[in-house]
């Protein structure tokens, strides 16, 4: 039934791995369901029914011991702190229930879904469980798909460009079957390999809706001239606006809107503190018969982003890590003692802590043709003592070499981060000879064919002091190329924008987001398909807007990226996939479309003593670890008696 | 007088509407508007939300339309979705960044941001008065070096660094909680004793540090202007005649030296609103100053404009009443004829 992990593993793993991973086999069985302290107060009242009704009929029972995890016990409040109100919309990354997800070896596996029928990624059947409910008590079924597909996504009105991007191939949308009430089916005509590994993104594309609860606010299901009235009474044009405002799953910020996370918001914004309280209807139970999530109530003070690390430093934070980074490790561990906390440090998953990205679209035409010379990239990359800057600026715990994926990756090699990342400066000085760019004295600048000196202005957003500092020392390397580079620190919508256009030269920035990918994730950020991409902004803009804007792609070598993350689209099977990934990341080695220096910045974790089932040692990202979502938090729990104590009400 | 007051509101009138187009016009000076850096932001995290998108919600919420006309529907000049409502209407405007009427946004923070600056006005003067008669009465004597030493630590010392180091320290000795102005277990509770308390010990440290520059500077000012009027004749008649020096003193130089603290009362109102924003900042107080810079930042138009325009009509307002207070308390001064 549950076919596609099993096609995924059997590409990746052993069959012995097999058969404890494949949730049929392994599934635990639960005697009996116990009833939550928390909520026994108002079963008994009658205001919410007993935990055996509550949960499907066939909830997600976590084998913990399996995992290496404690069976925990249900109870207590978790304190964290926000930069703004608006942050607390991140808790829907970090509590991770998804249609399908990934768990913590990045496979792909039903979550809120029972299971998924996958037909050589073109036609994808979803399995409800049956009895599964909306944080409101309201059954989930599948009218919640179709209210999303047929009164959403294809409403004009609503979504006027069609159904999100990644639904649709070659610009076709897939059919879309009811099948029965507990079952639907997307099916393309071509695979469609993004549908699963979107749906198990940080950001949910929500393809179902809280139908029950919407349907109050969309025309098609209520008076339009009344929800117009509403509308303009909050400075909106129509019905749509209101419509899109109310449904905004990824906000977190109407505790009236449905969810089927673990916690669901119960404050109303603005506040300064929120509260959010278990879903009572949550679907995942562990193997004792206790519904998860084991903490009762998540809460978010919101707090100057600058006093985030001293109030951790005073204990007033009992899980903390967004808003975090390496240069507050010192702070943190100075409280360790006297607050009761400790500060686990784990791994960024980014390709590089700070690249360097020529502007392949660069409007000058000296520099854009000097960026266009893979032997220009390659003598830059050589340029730089990338074990100094790893001294510098991670306390020589980084991973020194090129902006690529990291070990621990399926699809990591050691030359995809070796490759042209040597630092030997006598090379670099040979290769920009080569190129023409002489020198008129010894010890001086090369010079631009045009006549003026060979002077980079690297462009960076202004908030990251950090990534300043390593140009600083990146520009004492180059000098010895003969080569001046001058740091113009700004606002990062300026940046954008001077990028879009080509007005820089070159910029820096991190590099890749997801440097721990599997072979199913897709290829996006190595192929010319974003304007986002600072290396070729313009061949981006004509990829999105399909022509209308940018610059056709003109450079063999990237079109060889274009044509690999074609191939990557269009196919189902993992080897064609993995070999790809494997090709277009020699690619990037080869020809630097960035420039990487050292990766794996340490990032803290501040968790208070007696907070169980937190990962010692694990990657923290956006993708693919969803922050900390795929680390489950809803399996954390307190292990100090006093901190379970009934929350005051 | 009452031809002198029409005058000056016509005037007040008209420089609030140029101020308000320059707020405005300056608001919408940097590239984009708040929907695009919303959706740049989305695409930062993977979500690739399309071009097209973007332009149906920058439609909806009528960022499409020419900037003087968003400035007259924001004014209430020109009919909006909604027919005329705007700031002349009464109607404040739309945050997006909180998808809630500025009126809401604001209305808490607009009260804790008077009392904290309330505070530090008060500290201010408590502090600053007696300090400065004291070392104008005795000059050069130590106490005077004292206080002038103190007031220039007080003018240069930097009012963010000072705020870490306070707020630092009085968690460890105090156990007060870091930021905001009361303990976070208080927020959303009913205003009862304990959390009175508890405002009232989180307000120790921002009066004192925000209080600190205003202190040091008016114990400077103060000094100066009473040390003129001592030397005056008609201090040392009053004395000469048996007056009592405390007596003497207050009663003539003291009220004297306390003009140019009257003409001043109209920089002080806009600074009980938007004053602080710095500390505040670092505090994390939940007071405007925050709320107007993130404002500024995330170009939430509306929001950012409403605060700037209050903090000018506070401006303007308060430059009318210390001009009629002055008048009113200085015989010296006439109003609207030139004094010859």
């Amino acid at each position: 039934m549950i076919e596609h992990p099993v096609r995924l593993l059997a590409a990746l793993l052993s069959l012995t791995l097999i058969a404890i991973l494949n949730p049929l086999h392994a599934s635990p069985s639960v005697a009996a369901f116990k009833e939550t302290p928390f909520f026994a107060d108002r079963v008994a009242r009658g205001d919410l029914p007993p935990i055996g009704e509550r949960l499907p009929a066939k909830p997600l029972v976590v084998d913990l011991e399996a995992r290496g995890r404690k069976i925990g016990i249900q109870g207590g409040d978790v304190i964290s702190i926000v930069a703004r109100a608006r942050d607390i919309r991140y808790i829907s990354a970090n509590g991770y229930a998804r249609l399908v997800g990934y768990d913590q070896d990045f496979m792909l596996k039903p979550d809120i879904l029972e299971a998924i029928d996958e037909q050589d990624e073109r036609i994808f059947t979803f399995h409800i469980r049956p009895g599964h409910r909306w944080s409101d008590g309201a059954p989930f079924t599948a009218e919640d798909f179709r209210f999303f597909w047929q009164d959403v996504a294809n409403n004009p009105a609503l979504m006027p460009s069609g159904p999100p991007e990644f639904m649709l191939v070659n610009g076709k949308p897939p059919r879309f079957e009811v099948i029965d009430p507990l079952t639907v089916r997307y099916s393309w005509d071509q695979p469609n390999p993004r549908f699963l590994p979107q749906l198990a993104n940080p950001l949910d594309p929500f393809i179902y809706r809280p139908a029950h609860y919407l349907k109050q606010f969309h025309a098609s299901f209520a008076d339009e001239a009344k929800l117009n009235d509403l509308a303009r009474s909050k400075k909106l044009k129509s019905w749509a606006g209101l419509y899109n405002r109310i449904d905004s799953m990824n906000e977190v910020s109407d505790p009236d809107l449905p969810t089927l996370q673990p916690w669901r918001l119960v404050t109303s914004p603005p506040a300064n503190r929120f509260y959010f309280e278990r879903n009572p209807f949550y679907h995942r139970v562990d193997t004792a018969g206790q519904q998860l999530p084991y903490i009762d109530r998540v809460i978010f003070d919101v707090a100057a982003a600058g006093l985030m690390a001293a109030k951790a430093n005073a204990g007033e934070a009992d899980l903390l890590f967004r808003g975090l980074n390496m240069s507050d490790i010192p702070i943190l561990k100075e409280g360790e003692q006297a607050k009761g906390y400790h500060t686990l440090l784990w791994r960024n998953a980014r390709g590089s802590e700070l690249a360097l990205f020529p502007n392949l679209n660069c409007s000058d035409p000296v520099f854009r043709k000097l960026n266009r010379d893979p032997r220009f990239r390659r003598a830059l990359s050589l340029g730089i003592d990338r074990e100094t800057l790893n001294m510098a600026l991670l306390f020589g715990l980084g991973a020194e070499g090129n902006n690529t994926v990291l070990a621990g990756s399926p699809l990591y090699r050691e030359e995809f981060r070796t490759t042209n990342a040597q630092f030997n400066p006598d090379e670099a000085n040979r290769l920009l000879d080569e190129i023409g760019l002489n020198r008129i004295y010894e010890d001086g600048l090369r010079q631009l064919p045009d006549g003026r000196n060979l002077e980079i202005t690297v462009e960076l957003d202004g908030d990251n002091m950090v990534m300043a500092d390593g140009l600083t020392l990146i520009a004492e390397f180059w000098r010895d190329l003969g080569i001046r580079l001058i740091v113009k620190p700004q606002d990062r919508a300026i940046l954008n924008n001077r990028t879009y256009s080509g007005q820089t030269i070159m910029s820096a920035s991190h590099g890749l987001d997801n440097a721990i990918p599997t072979p199913i994730m897709p290829p996006t950020e190595l192929a010319p398909m974003w304007q986002d991409n600072l290396s070729w902004p313009k061949w981006g803009q004509y990829v999105e807007t399909r022509g209308s804007s940018g610059e056709p792609i003109d450079i063999p070598a990237a079109q060889e990226l274009a044509r690999l993350y074609a191939e990557w689209l269009a196919t189902s099977d993992k080897e064609i996939q993995t070999r790809v990934w494997l090709q277009m990341l020699m690619n990037h080695a080869e020809n630097q479309w960035s420039i990487g220096t050292v990766a794996g910045a340490l990032h803290p974790i501040v968790v208070k003593d007696g907070l169980a089932n937190v990962p010692q040692n694990a990657f923290y990202s956006w993708l693919p670890t969803s922050l900390i979502g795929i680390y489950r938090s809803d399996e954390f729990f307190w292990t100090i008696p006093e901190r379970r104590g009934a929350p005051k009400q | 007088m009452i031809g002198f007051l029409l005058r000056r509101i016509v005037t007040m009138a008209v420089s609030l509407l140029i101020i308000s187009a320059l707020v405005f016009f300056i608001i919408k000076l940097p590239p984009g508007d708040f929907l695009s850096n919303q959706i740049a932001e989305l695409r930062a995290q993977g979500e690739g939300a399309s071009a097209e998108k973007a332009a149906f919600l920058i439609k909806e919420y009528g960022l499409d339309s020419p900037i003087w006309e968003q400035y007259l529907v924001w004014l209430g000049a020109w009919p909006g979705p909604n027919g005329f409502s705007g700031l002349l209407q009464g109607d404040w405007g739309w945050s997006f960044e909180y998808e809630r009427p500025v009126r809401e946004v604001i209305g808490d923070a607009l009260w804790l941001t008077l009392a904290v600056n309330l505070a530090a006005v008060i500290f201010v003067h408590v502090v600053a008065i007696p300090i400065a008669i004291y070392s104008a009465t005795r000059q050069y004597s130590f106490g005077d070096y004292a206080a002038t030493l103190f007031g220039y630590i007080g003018l240069a010392m930097p009012s963010f660094l000072l705020a870490l180091i306070l707020l630092f320290y009085s968690n460890r000795w105090f156990g007060i909680s870091i930021g905001g102005l009361y303990d976070p277990d208080f927020y959303g509770a009913p205003w009862d004793w304990p959390k009175v308390k508890s405002l009232l010990s989180h307000l120790v440290v921002p009066t004192v540090v925000i209080g600190l520059g205003g202190t040091a500077a008016m114990i400077r000012r103060m000094r100066a202007n009473l040390l003129d009027e001592l030397n005056k004749q008609y201090y040392v008649t009053a004395k000469a005649k048996g007056m009592p020096p405390t007596r003497a003193l207050l009663k003539y130089p003291f009220r004297m030296s306390l003009n140019p603290f009257i003409a001043d009362i109209g920089n002080l109102l806009p600074h009980l609103v938007s004053g602080s924003v710095l500390v505040s900042l670092v505090l994390s107080l939940p007071t405007v100053g925050p709320i107007l810079l993130a404002a500024l930042l995330k170009q939430d138009q509306y929001l950012a404009g409403f605060i700037l325009l209050f903090t000018a009509c506070l401006t303007v307002f308060g430059m009318l009443i210390s001009d009629l207070m002055l008048a009113w308390l200085d015989p010296r001064i006439r109003l609207g004829r030139r004094s010859r």
